[in-house]
């Protein structure tokens, strides 16, 4: 294991420790996710919709419950370091692109916890048939993936602003909503067994996760130092 | 139990800052500081409150950019150290930093000696946690310490890496008497031994500590 990837691993163990002790971010991706989809569930339920709708609306309310979960808790990421007035004594200690990449790490982790969680849950509750369910994770990684590396890069840069909450979402959105459109269409695709429009969708998430990537990468270093 | 010296095996290193300036928007911080520590020097920062200590502090660390003036850490042969490379040479102690409160003080040394790429053993925690008077066994996360065990877990972090150059900002502040002798025969020793040690106080014992000073004005 390389040297840099070792002290990523580190960064992102500590941070899901001190996560699994606190539970702070946890509670709030899960609270937000499990209101949601019992508001969703209750008032909607798995037949008040159109046969033919089914796929593209289930897919459009299951990404909505994810994306904003995740806007309720991953800031804290960066966050709670100014907060804690711990970030000083980590950005002397590490380099940045090994907190960048213990961040994402840390993430990744909480969003494919809540997805684990929620996607079943959904499913069952809204009866939303999936005909290539391997294809469907697929979709979710990726997903996830591309959500975890917007949502790490947005929290680095309002971590140093005074009005961090509201500007989170503002920030995130205009830069999440490409993906969201794709990750629905992927997510819809899947459902109903449409094998082209699964492998354009794929193609499409897999291309901004990886240019997310690549910028985020270079950007955070002069985010994360000056 | 295998009891390892913190000795200080690499080379000394001089900080300079000459005209450094802060201001933020309209608030001049300080104007126009300079000074300098060579290894085996302890340069004391003095002035009121609000007067820029800590804030030329973090600017001498590389945390702040100065909006004027230059700061240079240079290498026994002479040589200059890139800015994004002094973390790896220093160490610091400050109120405005730190450590993890969710982990233990075990956790938190593991975790900076991993992120700086040390190859420490749980042995050589333990000793350092010994070394500045906390219970290398005690399981409580760092929320229910006392602010003077979390100030010595500061120096430990500080220590963990043997760095060349050591700030302290008003280190003593929260240590009982015996600590304060402690850490005032700890930072002696780290002069003798070579090493810069750069120190923001106020405290009249502290000032004692310094062979330079530079003082700054309300």
């Amino acid at each position: 294991m390389s040297r840099w990837l070792a002290e990523a691993l580190a960064v992102a163990a500590k941070d899901l420790r001190a996560e699994f002790r606190t539970r702070v971010a946890l509670n709030s991706l899960a609270l937000f996710a499990l209101t949601t989809l019992a508001a969703v569930s209750y008032t909607i339920g798995p037949y008040r919709l159109a046969a033919e709708d089914r796929p593209f609306l289930l897919s459009v309310l299951l990404w909505i419950v994810i994306f904003f979960a995740a806007l309720a808790g991953l800031d804290r990421s960066f966050v709670k370091e100014e907060e804690s007035h711990t970030a000083p004594l980590l950005r002397l200690a590490a380099a940045p692109t090994v907190v960048w990449a213990g961040k994402l790490l840390y993430n990744l982790v909480l969003i494919f916890v809540l997805m684990a969680m929620l996607a079943p849950l959904f499913c069952v509750l809204m009866g939303f048939e999936i005909a290539m369910p391997w294809r469907f994770v697929m979709v979710l990684a990726v997903g996830g993936y591309g959500l975890a590396v917007i949502t790490t890069i947005v929290a680095a840069i309002i971590a140093q602003a005074m009005t961090r909450g509201a500007l989170f979402s503002v920030l995130s959105l205009p830069l999440l909503l490409p993906l969201l459109i794709i990750v629905i269409e992927g997510t819809r695709a899947v459902a109903m067994g449409d094998l082209a429009s699964f492998s354009e969708s794929l193609r499409a998430m897999i291309t901004m996760a990886g240019a997310m990537t690549i910028v985020s990468a270079f950007l955070f270093p002069i985010v994360w130092r000056d | 139990m295998r009891v390892i010296s913190f000795r200080w095996m690499s080379g000394g290193i001089s900080i300079s800052f000459s005209d450094v300036a802060k201001r933020y928007d309209l608030r001049v911080v300080f104007r126009a500081v300079s000074g300098e520590a060579r290894p085996g020097d302890a340069l004391v920062i003095t002035g009121p409150n609000g007067s820029g200590k800590s804030t030329l502090l973090a600017i001498l660390c590389g945390l702040l950019r100065p909006t004027k003036g230059v700061v240079q850490y240079r290498t026994d042969g002479g040589d200059d150290i890139p800015r994004d490379e002094w973390g790896r040479h220093l160490g610091v102690v400050a109120p405005s930093m730190a450590v993890y409160e969710e982990l233990t003080a075990l956790e938190n040394l593991r975790f900076y000696a991993r992120v700086r790429g040390l190859a420490l053993t749980d042995a050589d925690h333990r000793a350092l946690l010994d070394r500045v008077g906390l219970d290398p066994d005690r399981s409580t996360p760092v929320r229910g310490y006392s602010t003077g065990m979390a100030q010595r877990l500061k120096i430990a972090q500080a220590l963990l890496h043997s760095p060349s150059i050591l700030f302290f900002d008003e280190a003593s502040s929260n240590l009982d008497p015996s600590g304060q002798d402690w850490l005032e025969g700890h930072v002696r020793s780290l002069v003798d031994e070579g090493r810069t040690v750069v120190l923001a106080t106020n405290d009249r014992r502290e000032m004692t500590w310094g062979s330079r000073n530079v003082s700054l004005v309300g």
